[in-house]
């Protein structure tokens, strides 16, 4: 199985220890890893805009990156929620159709995909919130959805919990959305600023050390909030600790 | 030749036959819905009415209806009967003007059935006598019900019980009046009956 | 009517600024949320009263006409008046008919978004005819001149200082006594002698029924068995989509209705009304408004599934924090961002936009409705049909370019690296800087992980330098 490995421009160029240890877990996991060099985003920008138009070229470069791989995985639930069910811009050639079904976010991919359930290298002595994205609750589905009563599974909550030395703070609002909601971000920015703060309060209050997310976006922006109200919390990428980041 | 404008009626109808997005053969009617629990229990009923803020009143043993619902209400000026079986001091045939009937303080009304999961009663012109608002300008209401009287759920209701059919005004209550509109506060008695209490007659 | 488009965003962050409303705001809808979820919790059959809910609406849908044929057929022959309005100003022309007929002066009415959607009292106020809303927080909502926060708490935006301030005012109360009880009572002896004395009473309605004509009425407070029944005359006003086929069909929705609504089991009245009372006259108005083009969108025909218990509203993050009224329409929240459009494209432009696309709306939606999805597609609508800001628009066109170029791409990134680094706060926290009015920027790091990738893997691999030549600096 040869994997593409796609990382998202802001954690090209803001986060690259996440993307790093994206890279090392996977081939902690025995896997044949490689990153097309000229890769650049997934058009989330532009589509979640209604500017569908506008992302057709930067999808055309996506499949013509990503299509030659087995299997693609990114370290970002929303980026893989927008090429798997809004990747509609350009026309949909097997190789589209190819790159569309073989696109994992990495969580799903390490539990449904390698089935790993265990990271024997991995400790972690916080506690730590968990911040599920919207896209991998609602969309990509790897944990249960406080709306529809189901019952309780979290698929990054179960891989954490392999980890030596890990507790898990309990916010009021589990599903709350952050605020983030990529362009949402700046187009009510200060709504969005609001949301994020409430978001990083309530895990604060619930004495997490760190929150803990699939998605880095969310927590650049969750970050931003934390820091420009002098809350103190941490922020790390669940690939960060499942490859065995202490702190 | 006489042209005529259409009627609102015929273009709205024209312009929901025109294009059928939603197309009928793909959208068949389901089968009559009779879901969750079947319990008709006193107890559930009396536990869902409570809830919504009702009562449940109990003639003492060798107490009269009309001494019940005195003990409940010993400041009432007026009691209104709409039944027979009660005897209030002015019947709801009585009542001439609204303004009459705003004065009434206490209504007593029998009801033919109640609905267990929401603690509901049932009442039609038929047991008001056609005094339709009069019922609700009282103060407070005493609902006489029996206990066989039960249906289980909003399902079975609507199936079984041919009132919804036959009434001309059917009101299923569930509590009294109530209102949460300033700053979610509950409060009981918003427009309606303040209060609303069932006694069993058997 | 205007059409600059609703300031959502600047409204929104207006109603931030009142920090105890909007505490109040947000913790009163969660707290219903909640109590919502229990209600499911507790009904092991939700998730299939959900579904029946949404195949009987789809299938009335579908065969709209039709039913409301059945439904006029039985209606008529049961004495009410059936009448139909292609639009708002033909339905306050018939209200007003029908009033003048009857020399009706003093009209009260039980609360309905329609009538609102219809702007009837500004039509029939000038024509002499005086409005009174019965529905506590709609009346508070009317004396204060506002449209409905919400579908069903329309005042929920407010605090009990507002509404004693109100009151006071209108009602001469004691503008210091903050108890909501006093005041829930200083509307009930306010508006008493008014419903005495009114010449027509008008309700809303929350269901038609084909099967037997009968329309049905949901309230808590009972003020719309008041409104119809004091005086001999009955208007109600209600949307040509609010049909079920079937008398049973009402047991599905009526059990999800005020769950879904308030996380309460059912209204406190379910009122069904079927024919006129003995002595008096009933007309029922079927208003189009718009619904028969919206029926015709492929993409936006289920909306008219609403049942408007306003469930999505109290889950919605966003709605929670900006308050109903930054949404500057008679339905707010992410139904209200989904249906407004279909009034008014221009000014409703900025709605589907009011939302992170997070989902739990159509989570928590009683018949299903995908408002998630449709707010997508409504921006796809809106910028292919030009309705959102040119900027917006340039902005989207470049960003498209540069991501489709892995050169441009990589000296974009490198750059804003730079920027980071060296640039003093003032710069970068600029006036433009939306991100950081509220936020601070991600920190600048040394190198880019495309950069660190080339370094450290490239040479070990058999994977070749690609075409970019840009090298990952920054």
């Amino acid at each position: 199985m040869k994997i593409g490995l796609f990382i998202p421009c802001y954690m090209d160029a803001f986060y690259p220890k996440t993307a790093i240890a994206t890279l090392e877990l996977l081939e902690k996991l025995g896997q044949t890893v490689e990153y097309p060099l000229d890769q650049t985003c997934c058009g989330q920008p532009m589509v979640n805009s209604g500017c569908n138009r506008d992302a057709k070229e930067t999808e055309e470069l996506f499949v013509k990156n990503f299509a030659e791989y087995d299997v693609i995985v990114a370290p970002s639930g929303s980026c893989v929620h927008n090429i798997r069910d809004n990747f509609d811009a350009l026309e949909q050639t097997p190789a589209v159709k190819h790159v569309r079904e073989n696109i994992y976010e990495l969580v799903e991919f390490i539990y449904d995909v390698l089935k790993v359930r265990e990271f024997p290298w991995a400790e972690f002595p916080h506690k730590v919130g968990i911040h599920n994205s919207c896209a991998t609750l609602r969309s990509l589905r790897t944990a249960s959805m406080s709306e529809l009563g189901e019952p309780f599974f979290s698929k990054p909550k179960t891989l954490l919990s392999a980890v030596k030395g890990i507790s898990f703070a309990q916010p009021q609002r589990p599903d709350e959305c952050c605020g983030f909601g990529g362009t949402y971000s700046v187009t009510e920015e200060a709504i969005s600023a609001k949301m994020g703060l409430d978001k990083v309060m309530d895990h604060s209050t619930a004495g997490a050390e760190y929150i803990v997310s699939a998605d880095t976006s969310c927590m650049m922006h969750q970050q931003g909030c934390a820091e420009r109200n002098h809350v103190p919390i941490k922020f790390i990428h669940i690939a960060e600790i499942l490859n065995g980041a202490r702190a | 030749m006489a042209t005529h404008e259409p009627s609102a009626r015929d273009v709205i109808l024209g312009k929901l036959r025109e294009k059928r997005v939603p197309r009928p053969t793909d959208y068949p009617l389901p089968g009559i819905v009779t879901l969750g629990d079947m319990d008709r229990s006193v107890k559930r009923f009396e536990d869902a009415l409570q809830l919504l803020g009702g009562d449940i009143w109990a003639p003492q043993s060798g107490e009269t209806l009309e001494d019940a619902v005195r003990r409940k209400f010993p400041d009432a000026g007026s009691i209104c009967s709409a039944t027979d079986e009660f005897k209030g001091t002015l019947k709801i045939t009585d009542l001439k003007t609204l303004q009459e009937a705003d004065k009434v303080d206490v209504m007593v009304v029998r009801s033919p059935f109640g609905i267990a999961e929401m603690g509901s009663i049932f009442l039609s012109e038929v047991e008001l006598h056609d005094h339709l608002a009069d019922v609700h300008l009282a103060q407070h209401l005493i609902v006489l019900l029996s206990r066989t009287a039960l249906t289980a759920n909003m399902h079975t209701a609507y199936q079984e019980r041919q009132e919804f059919k036959t009434a001309g005004y059917g009101v299923l209550m569930s509590g009294p009046s109530a209102t949460a509109d300033i700053q979610g506060v509950l409060i009981r008695g918003a427009q309606g009956v303040r209060s609303l209490t069932v006694i069993w007659t058997d | 009517m205007s059409t600059k488009p609703v300031p959502h965003a600047k409204a929104g962050a207006e109603f931030l600024q009142e920090k105890a409303h909007l505490q109040f705001h947000d913790e009163r809808l969660w707290d219903i949320r909640q109590k919502r979820d229990h209600q499911m919790h507790i009904l092991p059959e939700w998730q299939e009263l959900r579904q029946k809910a949404s195949e009987i609406k789809e299938h009335t849908l579908a065969n709209l006409p039709e039913y409301l044929e059945q439904f006029e057929r039985n209606a008529k022959a049961n004495g009410i008046h059936v009448h139909w309005a292609r639009d708002g100003q033909e339905h306050n022309r018939i209200v007003g008919e029908i009033l003048s007929e009857h020399k009706a002066k003093s009209l009260i009415k039980s609360k309905s978004m329609i009538t609102d959607e219809c702007e009837m009292r500004e039509y029939l106020e000038p024509r002499g005819v005086t409005v009174t809303e019965t529905d506590l927080g709609e009346r508070i909502q009317q004396l204060d001149d506002q449209l409905p926060s919400h579908v069903v708490l329309p005042a929920v935006q407010k605090l009990t200082g507002d509404v004693a301030a109100l009151f006071a005012k209108y009602y001469h109360t004691d503008p210091n006594d903050h108890d909501p009880h006093s005041l829930a009572e200083a509307q009930r002896q306010a508006a008493r002698p008014v419903i005495l004395g009114a010449d027509a009473g008008m309700t809303g309605g929350n269901f038609l029924v084909a099967e037997t004509g009968t329309f049905v009425v949901c309230t808590n407070e009972g003020n719309a068995d008041l409104s119809a029944n004091v005086s001999g005359l009955h208007i109600a006003t209600l949307g040509i989509e609010r049909l079920v086929p079937r008398m049973s069909d009402l047991g599905v929705f009526i059990r999800l209705l005020s769950r879904s609504a308030l996380g309460s089991p059912i209204t406190q009245y379910t009122t069904h009304f079927r024919k006129p009372k003995k002595g008096g006259e009933m007309h029922i108005i079927l208003v189009d408004n718009g619904r028969s083009d919206r029926l015709a969108m492929e993409q936006f025909w289920s909306s008219l599934k609403c049942i408007r218990c306003g469930a999505c509203m109290n889950t919605c993050p966003v709605y929670r924090r900006s308050g109903g009224q930054s949404y500057g329409a008679v339905y707010s929240g992410p139904i209200g961002a989904i249906i407004d459009p279909t009034f008014n494209k221009e000014k409703y432009s900025t709605l589907p936009f009011a939302s992170t696309l997070n989902g739990s709306c159509s989570n928590v939606c009683p018949v299903k409705i995908n408002i998630h999805e449709q707010l997508f597609e409504w921006r796809r609508v809106l910028a292919e049909e030009n309705e959102i800001p040119f900027v917006k628009k340039e902005i989207m066109k470049m960003a498209g370019k540069l991501l489709s170029s892995p050169r441009m791409y990589r000296a974009a990134i490198s750059s804003t690296n730079i920027a980071l680094k060296t640039m003093p706060r003032f710069v970068l926290y600029n006036a433009f800087n939306q991100w950081g009015k509220h936020r601070e920027l991600p920190h600048p790091v040394s190198e880019t992980f495309n950069h660190w990738y080339r370094k450290n893997r490239l040479k070990q691999s058999g994977q070749t330098s690609q075409q970019t030549g840009a090298g990952g600096q920054s």
